[in-house]
């Protein structure tokens, strides 16, 4: 049967968004202050006044293969500007947490990180556990009398097998989804050329921020952001060297402080603890001009914020603190850690995969 | 009438509103005092070139009130005059007016021999400070009463070439002001508004570019009295503009601004396309819209407009304007295209909106306001509000709940006598 | 006038422009019996000199020749009951627009001079009126308008009587349960307080009310009108003062909207009918009686359209705010979107509109219905066009509610009238072919049979007039109230598309300006524009030809006709405007100090030179509101126009009398310019009718130069709007290009 209307009003997606803080759609009128104000709209295709039509009518079918909700880099320009007080930055975010939750695998993992207001202490808990247990069982959590190195807590090997098989679920579960987005992506434009070789430029331009750097509003968001960036892919270069350090160098551990991968790392913990503190004032000290915060962004960022604040004082505290205090807080570092991968699909982590795709796609529709 | 109360009715602020409740309100057989801040009466509207929908001037109406004032016994009209401090009395209120020294007196016959001679020069309020005009003048060419007006304040120190050039002995430049207590039975507010400043507006260039202008000044550019002579031209090289924008809800229906709808920009827009039309033929004008708001019969304004050649409509709100080579650039999304505009122009006309007078000023009266300042009648108090102090609207919206509010007022007073 | 004194004043570069003493032998032999000249007579000195001179009853009339007689009017008024006053504006007209101590300026003050002393001589002193007059107000309608101005009239004292034609009060506002926000903080729905307003008018001793009531007959004049009204009680009169017209507007007739979707199926509804379903809580689709889940709103439904109602009916889009607001409180979760052209929310309502936005459920968007499908679930199917949702969206809904206009419940007295005089021509005009044209219009007009509702008795129709697209007119933007019958004012919607909070005010409005009107009429004052006069033209009857011109030409319809058309006069309609004396041929409608003799007289007195002399002379009549304040600014700006022109202030050019211009030409006297007001529908008359009718006596003039043997371009008339002083040296100057190519009046010198 040939469809009876086009437009189909969801009030389940109207509520759903609503609940997760995007009520504010309601209020536009259709201006179009946004879009002339936001820097990111591409002129053929701007946002994101027609995501806010979207967004009040209820229409998820529509917004779900919106590439413009990734394209949006939440820097609130147009939040600022907006006369109705909509908060457009806000609504967008909203509809990505929202894809994110739709498109998750499994399921109910998109449903439990989407509720991580509620939800926070079963996904803070579980890997903490989880860690307890293990090195219960491994080393029966025995708190070495001086701290000279990690090792003594957790073995280096017991880290990397936890985490390699952890990064692999991960990938796997977001395969899937993003192989979805790709294909209701499809829908929306026609595609040309083959992926890879507009992949190329999307990496590039997500690697200088380039986009990023035309926001007003949040100027100072961009650096924080960039920096976080390129502090969690020193991290992730760091922790391979380690693996090539200790297993293949078999090099002293812990490396002295000026060991070029210790630098590295170093280097990496500073870019984090700035970015994350750029954020975090943003966050506190921004408010309304910068949009205001869901459980979905808070969630991420405090993961974040922990990751770097625990990772800094395991560090710090090796020749600070008491070796019972340096043990917790490793395992506290490490649950986050966890934390921080296992719910890679689900949080605000994975605008990661889903803006690059959603980049990738706009490229692939751009008119020659 | 049988209105038994013998004190008069008080209206304070001349403009349209108020001229009209005071002059029912006399004409129904009721005495009144017409309290007005400047020193000749109009307010707003005569700096208007033309009122919409018909595209008349407002001197045109303002003729016959100034003809009702002057014939009408029964109403008194205070210029330069404030009030300066209200109480309830008994039967409605006592009112201390505050009278500003009057320098130039009644025998004045506006004969311009102190303007010529008048060494200091200052911006003309009335053309919104487009022009400058000498210290001692003719208010504007309609005022009201029809004297000359001293801004004693630009006097350089010890100068009296205008006393020694006045004939009638009509300069006085040792006035002083004065205070009188007015009994008043009722009270109506008329205390207009005035323009959204455009510098709150920089992102629109509002008092950034010299060729970003608010309507309200696009206004006096229009008008044979104004500062060209009507010419409309460009402020900053004086030449005439082939390409108009016009930028609506410039500060209005914007929660950073003014979160209510100014009511009367979108058609003097259309009005002020007009005026260009009439004048540079081939230019081209184009208003940038979030609604089109021309309720009632002002549809066959915009009906005409939109049909007229080089006249274009485009829904979308500019959200910045740049300086550009030879002019400026709107961005803005055109909605019906789902595109974006750089649309290019050489004079930009920012429609703002109206503010209320009683806006952040300590209210006279102890008037009641809503968040946006626009005050509320108070029947107990016998206090009724006019014109856009009450609420933003056109001039004859003004007119007709001046009438309005003069009734009521006038059945207050009844009640309380 | 018999004692004249002239009040000359050399002030203000009057005596540097002119020899003033040539003026002075020229007043004596003019006829004036004194002659002061001072050089300050707006001063409290020379102002005493005059007020001296009247109070010892040297003089009883006052010719002051300085500044124009829109200057000083405070300083040169005394009592129009003990005598005369004319002024000549030698300070504008002389003065000020021409090189001093020229010939041409001397023989230009002289002109005026004499002009002025021969009218003034004519002045008589007006008798003023004192009449009995009825206090009562006749408030026809009783909706929130008729209902506030009655209790507006109520409270200033007046004995009201309310006429209603349905069998309840209340209007349109009756049985709707909400009323839009009119209090901060503007967001929610307010209870509608018609029940309120109808006790409080109920509740009044002043106020009678009559149900099913209809005005049978009006007939008299303001202060005296008297009223048949029939109701179930029967038929009964009284006598009123002044009269609301307050009978509203009804909604569009939603059966022409089968484009919309109306019809098609029952699920179809105005948004008078959701009104209707909210009063009583039964929000439910008419076709299965079970509660819609989603409700689409079509705005400008009928308004906003060349088709239907090309204007927009003002209130639409807070009327649906209001009802979505409705819907929602009585059935949550219901979907309610809007679609609209534009939203009108002007001022606060801006606050409501998002209110009601931010209400689950509500949807907006921009664009129009292409067209209504019946549904396959028993529902409907709206296409859109142009929407924000994309060029071609359509939507299911279960109920669609257009948002239907408003037409104006007035009658075109002017068709009416035509109606009429198309069927006496049908049975008794002259040749068939003036009955059979009569009969077919008639035909065209019948159906305006039965429209009427004042019933006036009036020769121009039983109703107001009414404007393009019916509603009544008036000068709407400053003086919305007047309508071309004094007296009677209209207010709510029937004057022109508003909210029921505007219609409230405009009701307090209307009931002040019969509580003036009747004030007015005591003093025995005419009403606006001209307030306070108190002189009443004066009819000769015993010449009159009972052509009825001015029976048909009166724009406020003051002069009705007798059996023999002959007119009958009712001072208290009268805005002596004087555009009756203007039209009568036989010159026998005369004011005091305004007559078709005065005015001719002052023509008359123009010094014609000779032709060899090369100084041509024009006369310019100029409406006193617009062109001759135009004129004073042009002088203010020392602008200087043609010294031979001679300029007479005319409260109209309505009020211009054809004699004047035949006059003129018998003077030899080259040109005649008559310079007024705007024209046509936008006019700016404040007579409303007057500049209309002076064009249209253009042909006479015409034919008249014809006769004459003289050229058509003699004569023009023109426009200027009152700021427009820039272009009155032009308007002369071109003027006499025209002249000097038409070459001099042949008539110079008989």
């Amino acid at each position: 049967m040939a469809p009876l209307a086009d437009v189909f009003p969801s009030a389940e997606f109207r509520d759903d968004l609503a609940g997760r803080g995007g009520a504010t759609a309601a209020r536009c009128y259709q201006c179009a202050t946004c879009s002339s104000v936001c820097q990111l709209a591409p002129d053929d295709g701007p946002f994101p006044r027609r995501q806010m039509l979207k967004a009040q009518w209820g229409l998820g079918d529509q917004l779900v293969n919106d590439p413009a909700v990734w394209l949006c880099h939440q820097c609130n320009d147009c939040t600022v500007r907006c006369p109705r007080d909509a908060k457009p930055g806000d609504v967008m975010q909203t509809v990505r947490s929202l894809v994110v939750e739709k498109l998750a695998t499994p399921a109910f993992m998109g449903r439990l990180v989407a509720k991580a207001g509620s939800t926070w202490p079963l996904l803070l808990g579980a890997p903490f556990l989880f860690w307890v247990l293990v090195l219960y069982a491994v080393t029966g959590l025995q708190v070495p009398a001086e701290m000279k190195e990690y090792k003594d807590v957790v073995p280096h090997w017991l880290i990397y097998a936890v985490f390699f098989p952890v990064a692999g679920l991960v990938t796997l579960a977001i395969f899937p989804s993003g192989l979805r987005f790709w294909n209701l992506l499809g829908s929306s434009g026609r595609r040309s050329g083959s992926f890879v070789p507009n992949l190329v430029p999307v990496l590039i331009e997500i690697s200088t921020h380039k986009r990023f750097g035309s926001c007003d509003a949040a100027a100072s968001r961009r650096w924080g952001h960039f920096a976080l960036l390129w502090g969690f892919v020193g991290a992730a270069v760091t922790s391979g060297l380690l693996l090539l350090a200790i297993y293949v160098l078999k090099s002293e551990m812990p490396l002295p402080l000026l060991h070029p991968f210790k630098v590295l790392g170093n280097l990496s913990a500073v870019l984090l603890v700035v970015g994350g503190a750029i954020l975090l004032y943003n966050r506190l000290v921004g408010g309304d001009r910068t949009g205001s915060s869901t459980a979905f962004d808070n969630f991420f960022l405090f993961v974040v914020i922990l990751v770097i604040a625990t990772g800094v004082l395991t560090e710090v505290g090796r020749f600070q603190f008491q070796p019972a205090l340096n043990t917790w807080i490793y395992i506290l570092h490490l649950t986050v850690v966890l934390c921080l991968f296992a719910t890679f699909p689900y949080s605000k982590f994975a605008h990661m995969v889903y803006r690059m795709l959603a980049m990738v796609h706009e490229r692939m529709t751009r008119p020659v | 009438m049988n209105v038994s109360s013998p004190q008069p009715l008080l209206v304070v602020g001349a403009g349209i509103a108020g001229i009209t409740a005071a002059l029912e309100a006399a004409e129904a057989g009721k005495e009144a005092v017409l309290v007005e801040r400047e020193q000749a009466v109009g307010g707003r509207v005569l700096r208007s070139h033309q009122y919409f929908p018909k595209l008349c001037p407002p001197s045109c109406g303002m003729e016959i009130n100034v003809r009702r004032l002057e014939k009408n016994p029964r109403i008194r009209v205070l210029t330069g005059a404030q009030v300066a401090k209200a109480d309830r009395s008994a039967n409605g209120w006592s009112v201390a007016i505050a009278v500003s020294p009057r320098f130039v007196n009644e025998r004045c016959t506006v004969c311009g021999d102190c303007s010529k001679v008048c060494p200091a020069k200052v911006p003309d309020p009335f053309n919104l400070g487009m022009n400058e005009v000498p210290a001692i003048r003719l208010p504007h060419p309609d005022a009201w009463p029809r004297r000359f007006v001293l801004d004693r304040s630009a006097c350089p120190s010890g100068c009296k070439a205008c006393v020694d050039a006045c004939t009638y002995d009509a300069i006085d430049l040792n006035a002083a002001g004065r205070e009188e207590t007015i009994e008043a039975s009722a009270v109506v507010l008329a205390t207009g508004w005035s323009p959204y400043p455009i510098e709150k507006l920089p992102e629109l260039g509002g008092g950034r570019f010299q060729d970003v202008v608010a309507n309200v000044n696009f206004e006096r550019l229009a008008s044979p009295s104004g500062p060209t002579g009507g010419k409309i031209l460009r402020p900053s090289d004086g030449t005439p503009p082939k390409k108009i924008a016009f930028v609506q809800c410039a500060g209005s229906r914007d929660v950073n601004h003014l979160p209510y709808c100014s009511a009367v920009c979108c058609l003097a827009s259309l009005k002020q396309a007009t005026y260009v039309k009439e004048q540079i033929p081939d230019a081209e004008v184009t208003m940038y819209y979030i609604d089109r708001r021309a309720p009632g019969r002002n549809e066959d304004v915009l009906t005409k407009v939109a049909a007229t050649e080089g006249v274009k409509l485009v829904k979308g709100k500019v959200g910045k304007i740049e300086e550009c080579a030879g002019g400026l650039k709107l961005r803005l999304e055109d909605v019906e295209a789902g595109r974006i505009l750089d649309a290019f122009a050489d004079l930009v006309v920012l429609a703002t909106g109206m503010v209320s007078s009683l806006k952040g000023e300590k209210p006279p009266f102890g008037v009641g306001m809503d968040d946006d300042g626009f005050g509320l009648d108070n029947p107990g108090a016998s206090l009724f509000i006019a014109g856009v102090a009450r609420r933003p609207e056109d001039v004859a919206a003004s007119v007709r709940d001046a009438t309005g509010a003069a009734a009521k007022a006038l059945v207050a007073a009844r009640r309380s006598a | 006038m018999e004692k004249i004194g002239l009040f000359l004043c050399t002030g203000c570069e009057i005596g540097a422009a002119i020899k003033t003493d040539g003026l002075e032998s020229l007043a004596k032999k003019g006829g004036a019996k004194s002659v002061v000249m001072h050089p300050f007579l707006c001063s409290e000195e020379g102002v005493a000199a005059i007020r001296k001179a009247v109070d010892d009853g040297s003089v009883d009339s006052v010719l002051i020749a300085a500044c124009s007689p829109r200057a000083k009017t405070a300083e040169f008024r005394f009592d129009p009951l003990k005598v005369s006053v004319e002024r000549i504006g030698l300070r504008e007209q002389v003065a000020w627009s021409h090189p001093h101590g020229e010939e041409d300026t001397q023989m230009l003050a002289e002109d005026l001079l004499r002009m002025g002393l021969v009218r003034i001589k004519k002045n008589i002193l007006p008798k003023p009126l004192a009449e009995t007059i009825e206090k009562t107000v006749l408030v026809v309608g009783g909706g929130v308008a008729g209902l506030s101005a009655a209790k507006a009239a109520a409270g200033m004292g007046h004995p009201v009587v309310l006429v209603e034609s349905s069998a309840r009060l209340g209007g349109s506002m009756a049985g709707v349960k909400d009323a839009a926000p009119e209090q901060p903080p503007y967001g929610e729905l307010h209870k509608n307080t018609i029940g309120e307003l109808i006790s409080a008018v109920q509740g009044n001793a002043s106020v009678r009310v009559l149900l099913q009531a209809r005005t049978v007959h009006i007939a008299g004049q303001p202060g005296q009108f008297t009223v048949d009204v029939e109701s179930p009680s029967g038929k009964e009169t009284f006598l009123a003062g002044a009269i609301v017209q307050a009978t509203g507007a009804s909604p569009y007739d939603a059966t022409k909207l089968g484009d919309l979707g109306y019809g098609l199926t029952p699920d179809v509804v105005t948004s008078v009918d959701l009104d209707r379903m909210i009063a009583k809580g039964e929000i439910r689709r008419p076709s299965d009686g079970k509660p819609p889940r989603r409700i689409l709103f079509v705005q400008c439904a009928g308004s906003r359209d060349p088709a239907h109602l090309p204007y927009c009916s003002s209130e639409c889009c807070v009327t649906t705010l209001r009802q979505v607001a409705a819907v929602h409180r009585d059935l949550p979760g219901m979907e309610c979107a809007v679609v609209y052209r534009d939203m009108r929310t002007p001022g606060q309502m801006e606050h409501f509109y998002q209110a009601v936005q931010e209400q689950p459920g509500s949807m907006f968007t921009r664009g129009e219905v292409a067209k209504v499908e019946k549904g396959p679930e028993g529902n409907l199917v709206v296409r859109l066009k142009d929407s924000l949702l994309g060029p071609d969206a359509a939507l299911q809904a279960d109920l669609v509610v257009l948002a239907v206009g408003m037409i104006p419940n007035s009658a075109d007295s002017e068709a009416i009238r035509a109606l009429r005089d198309a069927r006496v021509g049908a049975e008794k005009g002259d040749s068939d072919v003036q009955r059979a044209h009569a009969a077919k219009v008639a035909e065209e007009l019948a159906f305006h049979e039965g429209t009427e509702i004042l019933n006036l008795e009036y020769r121009q129709g039983p109703d107001l007039p009414v404007l393009r697209y019916k509603f009544s007119d008036s000068h709407y933007i400053c003086f919305p109230y007047e309508t071309r019958r004094t007296g009677i004012y209209a207010a709510g919607t029937v004057r022109a598309p508003m909210d029921a909070a505007q219609a409230a005010e405009d009701g307090w409005g209307a009931g002040l300006k019969t509580v003036q009107c009747i004030s007015a009429a005591t003093r025995g004052e005419a009403v606006h524009p001209r307030a306070g006069d108190i002189s009443v033209a004066d009819f000769s009857l015993q010449r009159c030809t009972q052509c009825k011109r001015c029976t048909e030409e009166c724009p406020f319809g003051a002069i009705n006709e007798d059996v023999k058309y002959t007119p009958q006069y009712n001072p208290m309609r009268c805005r002596r405007c004087g555009i009756c004396m203007g039209c009568c041929p036989e010159r026998i409608i005369n004011f005091p100090e305004y007559s078709v003799d005065a005015v001719g007289s002052m023509v008359k007195a123009i010094e014609v030179p000779d032709e060899l002399d090369e100084k041509p002379r024009v006369v310019a009549f100029l409406c006193e509101n617009d062109a001759l304040p135009a004129l004073d600014e042009a002088a203010a700006r020392r602008l200087s126009w043609n010294p031979w022109v001679r300029v007479i202030p005319v409260r109209c050019l309505g009020a211009v009398n054809v004699i004047w211009i035949a006059d003129a030409m018998a003077r030899g006297i080259d040109g005649v310019l008559l310079i007024g007001c705007r024209k046509g529908d936008d006019y700016q008359c404040h007579y409303m009718t007057g500049s209309e009718l002076a064009n249209k006596r253009m042909e006479n003039i015409q034919e008249t130069l014809t006769r004459l043997k003289l050229d058509s371009t003699r004569v023009r008339i023109l426009e200027i709007g009152r700021n427009e002083f820039d272009r009155i040296p032009q308007i002369f100057a071109e003027f006499e290009k025209v002249i000097e190519e038409t070459g001099p009046n042949p008539m110079k010198g008989f």
